[in-house]
């Protein structure tokens, strides 16, 4: 008796003991094969002149292979359907199939690291300057591409333009294949128009009118939410106001700043009194109840908050988002109406989004890069592959009338909805179909050509190698002393304030903004910033 | 020389037995062991285009994000304190109930509470921060709105810190209860009734028996849960503090634990060195306290220790 119990604890000491071991090595493990070496592609790029194998490529396509492609969000249903048909041409033209692979919006950001990191076979890759494209680029994790491109898609290479190639280098390499679409992301007033004539209230356009607007509201609709925000205080308020008011050249992190019309002139915002009086601006929405108490646990979607009827505007969405939230409205409840502002009317920084806005990239892991890049020229340039790929089956999922794109059915029973597999990135303006819908978009987009100005933040490639640490410990101090203060949650600013700038200064702020400004001042040197 | 021919000898004799474990073995080797190599992840510099050992070597540099902020203390006893209210608790009131249910004659009394108390063990946390989020919120939360109702002043439970510490370990109870209920449960079940009637003839009566009978005999029970709790007790409930709590700073000061901080620190900078720099911390100290505990337990009775 003894004996057996003594032989059961030990076999569950040992259990005991490599569950310990089997999760802490679960965050390093698995990482073994990180850099299968990129040799092969090397190899292969070193005969690029070497054209007989292939007939309409210059690549060897003898072997037949598989590709992984990886998109970030959610597949559409009848994603099965359409690789069938992608790979029947693939498999013609390339002696190639293509897995599609999607992330789901939950948690992209891990995986899409992990994907990169874990060093699987990832053969084409989203990349954008909110997926981190220049770090990554920066750091290795995607494929040179300029022997490539003229090697394996020479249409390609021709047919996104010169200056878009240059824009989204990093250190004079391209990594990422951009798209040519132009369009606006910037920002802009969303409001309910229904409600503004009902209760006589001004048109928002800048920051005094808005809060007329959302006085009013708060007034006569108690129970509304007058803004539509999330736990991110920051993305959803304060890069708005910073946008709107002080005319940003985009989002800088590490509270630094830049006007867009002084670009060399970085200067740190947080302690800053810019800072103070935009904070005591969040405090007065607070206290006039603009802002939920609680906004730093609500979990909904921006977006559902206007539609559902439970908020009245969105404080900076842009175009496109701004023209689907109008469909969905239109269905669900046509006495609604949306109307929209875009901040550059008053900003006057209209900027059509920069080449690294949407792209396609290879990563390192990759060992069929030739082949992959093929690939992707036929999705971009290959009408055939660019309409499956975009909006799905002629006939079964839409249909052309006038010129323009028509769903078949509605969007519960349609199995892939117009750029249904978020096909931003391999859009073609030369075979692109729009919805009736997307006129209201298109008008706000020709209105915004006339201001047009460049974009000159998003070819900043940031290295953080050296302050890595800091910023990691940074993001706590931020999020847990500063989120409160952009909530307006805390009722004594000056004090507030000086915890955090004495919290972050620990975190290594000070060394984190030097170096970010002297990366900047070089980046701004380099490339004529003005 | 007496041992390794005792080692060998037992080898030949139990060679079917031993076979039979190989598997087993093999398996741990294969999952446990060999990915242990990945620690070396947590002194380099990741980099994609070498291999592991190619890397730069950067000593401790991968766990100074942890101690920059300088509250990796904090974290610590904050992870520990609410491990030991769960585990304590925890334990306790499962000993408790579970005597309690053993005792009841009724079946099917027994059998429903027992099913009641084990359904929130399904219920994932996810949906719990939601149905929290409904009862607790300022505007028109339940607990607030039934305030009102009764003209009192409402109560702003998301900005107040202090209110989450119970709040956090009576959703932990709630949800896991049950569970634990059901093993101290099993192993009343398998004490000898000999042993009641015996005490019964006696003449103890029922607090006697449970007293001098039940509670002794879940000693053991108690103890190897209690060891295997300990083994991760760095680790502790990422899901429930990170769904309830999210991105409430405010609330941080006594709610944040490693787990919750690790995650959000590298959901910005994600790096294979950091991240695997933060598990070896917790492991490490995992063990360390496992192995503390296990000696004083050894000390005070060698039969109850693990090792």
């Amino acid at each position: 008796m003894k004996k057996k119990s003594k032989g059961l604890v030990m076999l569950l000491t040992v259990m005991l003991l490599m569950s310990m071991i089997a999760a802490c090595s679960g965050n390093g493990g698995g990482n073994t094969a990180a850099s299968s070496s990129p040799a092969d592609s090397a190899a292969a790029t070193a005969s690029p002149d070497n054209a007989q194998a292939g007939e309409k490529t210059g690549i060897d396509t003898s072997k037949k292979v598989e590709l992984q492609f990886y998109m970030l969000g959610d597949a559409p249903k009848d994603l099965a359907t359409i690789q069938d048909k992608i790979n029947e041409m693939a498999l013609q033209d390339l002696n190639a199939t293509v897995k599609f692979n999607y992330t789901s919006w939950t948690d992209w950001e891990q995986k899409y690291k992990l994907l990169l990191g874990s060093g699987q076979q990832v053969d084409l890759i989203f990349t954008a300057e909110w997926t981190q494209y220049q770090s990554y680029a920066k750091k290795g994790a995607f494929q040179p591409l300029d022997k490539l491109l003229p090697v394996a898609a020479p249409k390609l290479n021709e047919f996104v333009p010169q200056d878009m190639w240059e824009a989204v280098k990093i250190d004079n390499q391209i990594f990422t294949v951009p798209a040519t679409y132009k369009e606006y992301v910037t920002n802009g007033f969303v409001w309910r128009e229904d409600l503004r004539k009902k209760y006589n209230l001004p048109e928002p356009k800048d920051l005094k009118t808005y809060e007329e607007y959302l006085a009013g509201i708060k007034a006569n609709e108690p129970s509304m939410r007058p803004i539509a925000l999330g736990a991110d205080v920051r993305g959803s308020l304060v890069n708005q106001i910073r946008d709107i008011e002080h005319k940003a050249i985009g989002a800088l992190p590490y509270g630094l700043g830049v006007n867009y019309f002084e670009p060399g002139n970085i200067y740190t915002y947080w302690g800053s009194d810019e800072q103070k009086a935009d904070l005591e601006l969040i405090k007065r929405w607070q206290q006039n109840g603009y802002i939920p108490k609680n906004v730093l646990n609500i979990n909904d979607v921006i977006q559902e908050q206007l539609t559902s009827g439970k908020a009245a505007t969105i404080f900076g969405d842009n175009p496109t988002r701004f023209n689907d939230s109008v469909i969905k409205v239109q269905a669900a409840h046509p006495d609604w109406e949306l109307k929209y502002y875009p901040f550059p009317l008053t900003t006057g920084i209209a900027t059509p989004v920069h080449a690294i806005h949407n792209g396609f990239a290879i990563p390192t892991s990759s060992k069929n890069a030739e082949r992959a890049l093929a690939f992707y020229e036929k999705m971009v340039t290959d009408q055939r592959y660019n309409l499956l790929t975009q909006y799905g089956v002629e006939g079964k999922n839409y249909e052309v009338k006038d010129g323009y794109y028509q769903m078949i059915g509605d969007a519960s029973s349609n199995g892939f909805a117009r750029e249904g597999m978020n096909g931003w990135a391999w859009r073609n303006p030369e075979f692109m179909l729009f919805d009736k819908n997307y006129d209201g978009v298109k008008t706000i987009f020709d209105e915004l050509d006339k201001i047009q100005v460049p974009d000159k933040f998003n070819g900043f490639a940031e290295d953080y190698s050296t302050y890595q640490a800091e910023r990691a410990a940074l993001e706590q101090v931020e999020k847990q002393y500063l989120f409160p203060l952009q909530a307006g949650l805390v009722d004594n600013i000056e004090e507030g304030l000086k915890t955090f700038m004495d919290k972050a200064k620990q975190a290594g702020l000070e060394k984190i903004q030097a170096e970010y400004m002297k990366q900047w001042q070089a980046y701004v040197t380099e490339k004529n910033i003005k | 020389m007496n041992t390794r021919r005792g080692l060998f000898h037992e080898l030949i004799t139990n060679r079917i037995l031993f076979l039979m474990l190989l598997p087993t073995i093999l398996f741990f080797i294969i999952n446990s062991y060999l990915p242990m190599v990945g620690i070396y992840y947590a002194f380099t510099r990741f980099d994609y285009n070498t291999s592991l050992f190619n890397s730069e070597f950067v000593g401790l540099e991968n766990f100074k994000f942890l101690w920059q902020s300088g509250i990796l203390t904090k974290l610590t006893l904050n992870t520990i304190g609410y491990n030991v209210a769960f585990i304590g608790l925890g334990n306790v009131l499962a000993i408790a109930l579970a005597i309690l249910l053993s005792e009841l004659k009724s079946k099917w009394f027994k059998k429903l509470t027992q099913s009641i108390m084990f359904l929130p063990y399904f219920v994932s946390f996810v949906i719990l921060s939601v149905i929290v989020y409904n009862l607790f919120n300022y505007e028109s939360g339940f607990l607030n709105t039934l305030l009102k109702q009764l003209s009192i002043e409402p109560v702003d439970v998301y900005n107040t810190p202090w209110v989450w510490v119970p709040l956090i370990i009576l959703f932990y109870l709630w949800k896991n209860l049950g569970y634990s209920m059901v093993i101290y449960l099993a192993a009343i079940t398998g004490i000898s009734d000999e042993y009641y009637e015996a005490a019964k003839i006696d003449g103890a009566n029922i607090f006697q028996r449970i007293w001098y009978i039940t509670v002794p005999m879940l000693k053991t029970t108690f103890v190897v849960l209690l060891l295997f709790a300990l083994g991760s007790i760095m680790k502790g409930q990422f899901d429930l503090f990170y769904q309830l709590i999210g991105n409430n700073g405010v609330l941080y000061d006594t709610t944040d634990i490693l787990d919750t901080y690790v995650y959000r620190s590298l959901k910005v900078t994600f790096d294979i060195g950091m991240s695997t720099a933060a598990g070896l911390y917790q492991s490490l100290f995992g063990f360390i306290l496992i192995m503390t505990v296990n000696y004083i337990i050894r000390k005070i009775n060698d039969e109850y220790a693990l090792f």
